[in-house]
């Protein structure tokens, strides 16, 4: 009840600080609607797909691949630095929060902004006629465990390397952008040389595309996924384990009046 | 209330705590004092459980100090340690749920708190456009939320005008007259004077000094301190020493104990044949006991 009720409390706080710097819900909204139309549109011309078809194709990468990326991994980042910044971490550690209620309170809040460019992604999608083809409930969890991994990456960048916030930005360009493109989130995998498809493999960035490409534009049911599913899935999982090791050891040091 | 007993610690070689001993009583100002350095952060650190002692006991409230501890101590730390987009009332219901109040008693407690640090009418409007003493009131209120028996007051008043330092004392008066006790560290003796009913001065991780002003006062055999302006020092210094007046310097200021209290013609007949352009009198006060603690 305790963990719940401060999860609560640090999810609603974050989503409303986030409700009150309209200009940065509305960068995250224009953000991956703008890279959904532009990959829309190129895979329709360049592809010789119906408009359907192409943001069928398109849709998956943008939310996985660009939209949860930057909320959630940036986003994390820079919750932690703001809470730097301004102190308010002091306050927390000398109130009986835990940490762990405050780790899933970033991570609600975060889910819940995921949520929401998820429903906006697939309404825009639809909106040109496409549908999402496979199990609803499969494409839930494979984003589910890719916001989990961005936030538990954003733990690890924002409480290990990032001290101010115009850290954020560079860090988030730094290891993100080779790896969005990596991962086929805004140029098809399907057009890499052979030898960087290789490299591409150990980008889990590629992995959620793919394993949510497949439900959501092919189709395809678990078994057909499921090498891309297990590699998210421990992903996932390692990044919470290292994102709480960092917000632990940051607890460690800066633990102090 | 607050009983702290042979309190060390150290970091690395640095010994920041040495015996450190304080008794607070239920309903007490207690002002902890000393310079920079003197180990008044890290008593609060181990008070609110962020550091660990090495040696000594600790009790608030009769538990020892733990996590279950934290929901008895409310901490206003030097800085406003906010959250700037929210509201006052948001950032008091924030806290107030972290500290497990339920929903009836948030909005009780988030009322009565804005009312005492007189924030009412500012209670919907965001931290990021309060003043700077309106801050500073807020970041107390959050300190009382959960209805803490302990606040920690950690320079409340410093940088400060002092129309808002005049309101945020009338504010400490305030919990004292609610039985709140409180334990008020500042560089402002003047404040401390005003508001502790006793004041400790830390001086190299240890209480040297403990009591209320009066018997502090005790502490230096003087009626009064006569600072004396003049061009020529060495003169005053050594009628002053021929009349038995012990001399210290506060500052720029050259100041002499009376053993005995004198009226100001006698005061100034005193120092008769010495260029003085200036004499001020006062009571003993605390900045006196403290340089004489501290620098003696």
């Amino acid at each position: 009840m305790k963990y719940w009720r401060e999860t609560l409390a640090v999810a609603q706080r974050i989503l409303i600080e986030l409700l009150r710097r309209r200009r940065s819900l509305v960068f995250w909204t224009i953000f991956p609607v703008s890279i959904l139309i532009i990959n829309g549109f190129i895979v329709a011309e360049r592809a010789q797909l119906s408009m359907a078809e192409a943001f069928e194709y398109a849709a998956p990468s943008t939310l996985v691949g660009a939209a949860l990326f930057f909320s959630c991994l940036g986003g994390s980042v820079a919750t932690v630095v703001a809470e730097r910044e301004q102190q308010t971490l002091k306050r927390l550690f000398i109130s009986p929060l835990s940490g762990t209620s405050y780790f899933l309170g970033i991570f609600v809040a975060h889910t819940c902004i995921g949520i929401g460019q998820t429903l906006l992604v697939y309404t825009i999608a639809a909106f040109w006629g496409a549908k999402f083809q496979g199990s609803i409930l499969l494409g839930g969890v494979i984003i589910l465990l890719s916001i989990i991994s961005y936030v538990g990456v954003g733990f690890v960048l924002g409480t290990q390397f990032a001290r101010r916030t115009e850290d954020v930005n560079a860090l988030v360009a730094a290891f993100g952008v080779p790896l969005l493109i990596l991962g086929g989130a805004f140029v098809p995998s399907f057009v890499f040389p052979k030898t960087l498809l290789d490299i591409a493999k150990f980008n889990p960035v590629y992995h959620m595309v793919k394993a949510l490409s497949g439900v959501s534009d092919e189709g395809k049911k678990f078994a057909d996924i499921e090498l891309h599913f297990w590699f998210l899935y421990v992903f996932a999982i390692l990044m919470v384990v290292a994102g709480w090791l960092s917000y632990r050891r940051m607890l460690s040091v800066e633990r102090r009046l | 209330m607050l009983h702290i007993k042979r309190l060390s610690k150290s970091f690395g070689k640095r010994q920041v705590l040495q015996d450190l001993t304080l008794h607070v009583r239920p309903g007490e100002i207690y002002g902890l004092l000393g310079p920079n350095g003197a180990g008044k952060t890290t008593t609060i650190n181990i008070l609110c459980n962020l550091v660990k002692e090495d040696r000594g006991e600790i009790t608030i409230n009769k538990q020892p100090v733990s996590e279950a501890t934290k929901s008895l101590i409310g901490v206003a730390p030097q800085e406003n340690l906010l959250y700037k987009s929210l509201t006052c009332a948001e950032n008091l219901d924030f806290f107030a749920r972290i500290y497990g109040l339920s929903k009836q008693q948030r909005w009780e407690q988030v009322q009565v708190c804005l009312e005492a640090v007189n924030l009412v009418d500012r209670a919907k409007s965001p931290v990021e456009t309060l003043s700077g003493g309106m801050k500073r009131r807020l970041n107390i209120a959050v300190a009382l939320v959960h209805l803490p028996k302990l606040v920690i007051l950690d320079e409340p008043t410093t940088g400060l005008d002092i129309e808002a330092r005049y309101e945020i004392w009338e504010l400490i008066r305030n919990l004292k007259k609610q039985g709140i006790t409180v334990l008020l560290t500042t560089h402002l003796l003047d404040e401390a004077e005003r508001l502790c009913d006793k004041i400790g001065i830390i001086k190299d991780g240890r209480i040297v000094v403990e009591g209320s002003l009066s018997a502090l006062r005790e502490l230096i055999p003087a009626q009064e301190v006569v600072v004396v302006q003049t061009r020529d020092e060495e003169s005053a210094i050594a009628r002053g020493k021929q009349l038995g007046f012990t001399h210290r310097r506060y500052g720029n200021d050259l100041a002499f104990w009376l053993p005995e209290p004198l009226e100001l013609k006698e005061i100034i007949a005193c120092f008769d044949g010495i260029a003085v352009d200036a004499i001020a009198r006062s009571p003993v006060r605390l900045e006196h006991i403290y340089v004489e603690v501290t620098q003696g």
